[in-house]
Order: C-alpha cells, then sequence, then structure tokens
C-alpha cells in the first residue's frame, strides 16, 4: 500500500498529464462548428466589446472604400430599379410581394466584428443578436450579394456565422442559367478558392462561368457564389471537379447582409410534420 | 510566490495581442502565429511541475473559448507544460534550474535560448496545425503552415522575452 502511494506520488504529474490530455482530446474529436460556434458566442459576452471597439477602429480607416463600394452599389440598384419600374406590370408584382408581411425574404445589415480566414474553421461574428432580430439560419451575403456563410448562433447582442471558409461548411451550387448543380465546399487551403464538386459530367464548365446557390438549402436560388476557374473531369469519367473562384471578399469583409427566407421555417415544419406522419404509419 | 504581478500582466498581455492583434492580421492563412505560448515558455524555472501543468490547462483553456476552438489549444499547450523541465533540462544543468529565475537570454546565453523557444514553438504549433488539418492531404501545406508561423512566433516570443525580462536582473 505504501509503495502503491509512492508510485503515485512519483507518476501523478505524467497521469494528470495524460487524463488532461485525453480529454481535451475527447472534446476535440467531439467538437463541430457548432459547438464552436456556441463557445465563441458565449466567449463574446466577455470579449464581445472590446471586440466591438477594435473592429470600429477597422472600420473607420476603412470607410472611405467602403463609401465608394457603396455608391457604386447604390448606382446599381438604382439602374435595376429603373429598369423594373420600366418594365414591371402590376399583377406580376403583386404575387411576389402580396402585402407586406408576405415579403418572402427580410434583409438586414451587420457589421463584422470579428473574422478569420487563417484557420481550418472559421466563423465570423457579427454585431447584432437575437436583439436586433437576427435568428439562426440566416443566410450572410457580401455587400455586392455574393455568398458568405450562414448563422448559426446567436446571443442577445451578437451573433456567430459559419463562414464559406469553413471545412464543415456545404451548400449546393450550380452552373449559372442551367441546371446542373454539384456540392460547394472549403478545402481549406486556397481563401479565394471553393471546390464545386460531383458537377455531372454533361455540364461542360467553362472558365469564367458564374456559379450560383441552388435552392435546395438554406441559401435562396441564384445567390452568387463566384465564379469558374478551372475544371478537371474525375478519372472515372463521372462528374467535375471545379475550382470556382469566390466573388466575395471574405478577408476584408466589414460589412454584411443577413437575409432570413421567411418560408424556410414553414418548409422545414411540413417535412417533419411529413417524416411523423411516416413514422407513425409504420 | 515571487513577481506574481509581472506574470499575471504577462498573461494578459499575450493573451490580448493574440486575441486583437495576431487574430486579426490576416496577411495568408500560412501566417498564424500563436504567441500566447510566451506564457508558458517564460515561466520560472524552479516552478513545480504539477503548477507548470495546471497553467497549461488554465492558458489552452482561455485560448479555446475566447478562439472558439474545442480543445484544440489546450490539446497543443498542455504537452509543451509538461515536456518544459525537459526542455530546459536541454539547454540548463539542472543545478542551474534548480536556483530558479525567468528562462532569459541572459540566462541562457542567446543561441542556447533561441534554441530553446524554436523547440517550444515547434512542439506547440507542429501539434495545432497537424490537429486542426487531421489529414496527410494536405501535409506539406500544414508543414508550410507549422514553419511560417513557428518562425514569426519565435520572433515575436523573442521580443516579448527581451521586454518581459528587461526589467528583471539575471538572477531572480
Amino acid at each position: 500500500m505504501h509503495k502503491l502511494i509512492e508510485f503515485i506520488r512519483s507518476t501523478y504529474v505524467f497521469v494528470l498529464f495524460v487524463v488532461l490530455e485525453a480529454l481535451a482530446i475527447n472534446n476535440y474529436a467531439h467538437g463541430t462548428h457548432y459547438t464552436q460556434a456556441r463557445l465563441l458566442s458565449r466567449s463574446n459576452r466577455v470579449v464581445g466589446g472590446l471586440h466591438g471597439m477594435m473592429a470600429g477602429v477597422r472600420h473607420y480607416l476603412l470607410l472611405g472604400s467602403e463609401n465608394r463600394e457603396l455608391l457604386d452599389y447604390v448606382a446599381q440598384l438604382t439602374e435595376r430599379l429603373a429598369e423594373y419600374e420600366d418594365a414591371v406590370s402590376e399583377p406580376t408584382l403583386e404575387t411576389v410581394v402580396d402585402e407586406e408581411q408576405k415579403l418572402k425574404y427580410r434583409v438586414m445589415h451587420a457589421s463584422v466584428v470579428s473574422n478569420t480566414i487563417n484557420r481550418a474553421e472559421n466563423l465570423i461574428v457579427l454585431n447584432r443578436g437575437r436583439l436586433d432580430g437576427v435568428t439562426e439560419e440566416m443566410t450572410l451575403l457580401s455587400p455586392e450579394g455574393a455568398m458568405v456563410g450562414y448563422v448559426v448562433d446567436c446571443t442577445d447582442r451578437y451573433s456567430v456565422a459559419v463562414s464559406v471558409l469553413n471545412t464543415s461548411f456545404r451548400v449546393s451550387g450550380k452552373l449559372k442559367d442551367t441546371e446542373y448543380f454539384g456540392s460547394v465546399y472549403w478545402d481549406g487551403t486556397d481563401p479565394h478558392v471553393v471546390t464545386l464538386d460531383e458537377l455531372s459530367k454533361y455540364a461542360d464548365p467553362q472558365p469564367g462561368q458564374e456559379v450560383v446557390t441552388t435552392g435546395f438549402s438554406r441559401f435562396f436560388p441564384g445567390v452568387k457564389i463566384g465564379v469558374i476557374e478551372s475544371s478537371v473531369m474525375n478519372e472515372t469519367r463521372t462528374f467535375y471537379t471545379v475550382k470556382v473562384r469566390l466573388e466575395a471578399h471574405i478577408s476584408r469583409l466589414s460589412d454584411v447582409l443577413l437575409v432570413e427566407k421567411r418560408d424556410l421555417y414553414e418548409i422545414r415544419d411540413l417535412m417533419d410534420g411529413v417524416r411523423e406522419g411516416k413514422s407513425n404509419w409504420n | 510566490m515571487y513577481r506574481i504581478v509581472p506574470y499575471i500582466l504577462l498573461f494578459v498581455a499575450t493573451m490580448l495581442l493574440q486575441i486583437f492583434l495576431f487574430d486579426n492580421l490576416v496577411i495568408s492563412i500560412y501566417f498564424n502565429p500563436l504567441i500566447y505560448i510566451a506564457f508558458i515558455l517564460l515561466l520560472p524555472l524552479e516552478l513545480s511541475h504539477i503548477s507548470l501543468l495546471g497553467l497549461g490547462l488554465m492558458t489552452g483553456l482561455a485560448m479555446d473559448s475566447v478562439m472558439g476552438s474545442s480543445g484544440l489549444n489546450t490539446l497543443a499547450t498542455l504537452p509543451v507544460a509538461f515536456l518544459r523541465p525537459w526542455l530546459v533540462g536541454l539547454f540548463c544543468n539542472r543545478e542551474d534550474a534548480r536556483e530558479g529565475g525567468v528562462p532569459s537570454q541572459s540566462r541562457f546565453g542567446t543561441h542556447k535560448f533561441v534554441k530553446y523557444l524554436i523547440l517550444g514553438v515547434v512542439l506547440h504549433h507542429g501539434l495545432f496545425f497537424a490537429l486542426e488539418s487531421l489529414s496527410w492531404a494536405y501535409a506539406w501545406h500544414t508543414l508550410l503552415r507549422v514553419t511560417l508561423s513557428s518562425a514569426a512566433s519565435v520572433f515575436f516570443i523573442w521580443l516579448i522575452a527581451r521586454i518581459f525580462t528587461a526589467k528583471f536582473s539575471t538572477r531572480v
């Protein structure tokens, strides 16, 4: 007994080290981007204010270029609005807008508080939270309207989003003006390029062609992802793997648009209802 | 216990630098220095093994919660804290180490001190980036990240060490 105690005394640091390391490994192995986002949004209660201050300074320094970008964007929108005003007749407008409450999408803007691109699992923290009307699964777009990510967790004043530069991010994308689609993900190397995988062999992707999101996932159809840089056919010649240059500049993102697809919850409820119904029949 | 205040300041300073400066320096995905490990590497030589481990755990957990990486920082920091007595032993004999004091350039000699920093930092960064990518597909890519980030970290930690030890005399 005495010897056992002596032995434990001599090796307890090592044992403790092994135990702690095992706990850390276990925690890391079970961590997903979702748990990471939760962790980050909790710690934001403490450091969020400081982060916000630093973001404010950076924001101030970038005001000039941001202003120019916004003006460009305003100009574009005005142009498009003019087109619509000319071309759109009342009945079609009614079907889209119907009543104010029935707008399909709700849009708001938020500032980026912290953002990384140099990890494998990058997350974006925004300065708006539940009190501002942010909810989980809202879509993040860059000011130019390109895909950036989606919200995974929010506290009262902050929210955390998964960036497209996150190795666990998946979205379905298609070539613009075609119906060929594949899955878009980031391989963790170049922060300007994502991969569009499993694109049908009949699609014939050309460099310069636009890639947009499909309506299958939480992103509404037609959000621009980027343009094709190169493509290769896989060995068995069944599908293409395409490199897509991102439209959004994630590394110098300071403002984003948040878009909520109002139908999303309705569709999901419906699907859940159907699934439950099925299990009831069995 | 002596010099508690300078070490608390060092801890806070490395944390703040890491979170607000280095984590926001978006230069390249190959450049990601993790300078918070300076705190572990600069702890007093006479500190007991168990306190080293405890402080390593604390640093790792703190970084995990602010970076939002579940366990990754703890995973990389604990081995450095655990192996530190051995690391110190490589560059400084036991008698000398038992006398205590801060690991520093004047204490170890410039060459040995830089080697000590390199070894500690590479151990930490190697674990961190290897576990972050968790695949052999990008082995070269990971190696490049470890090399570049470690080089940057060693440089910055060396600066931090100089500033930190400037106020202390060589021995205790």
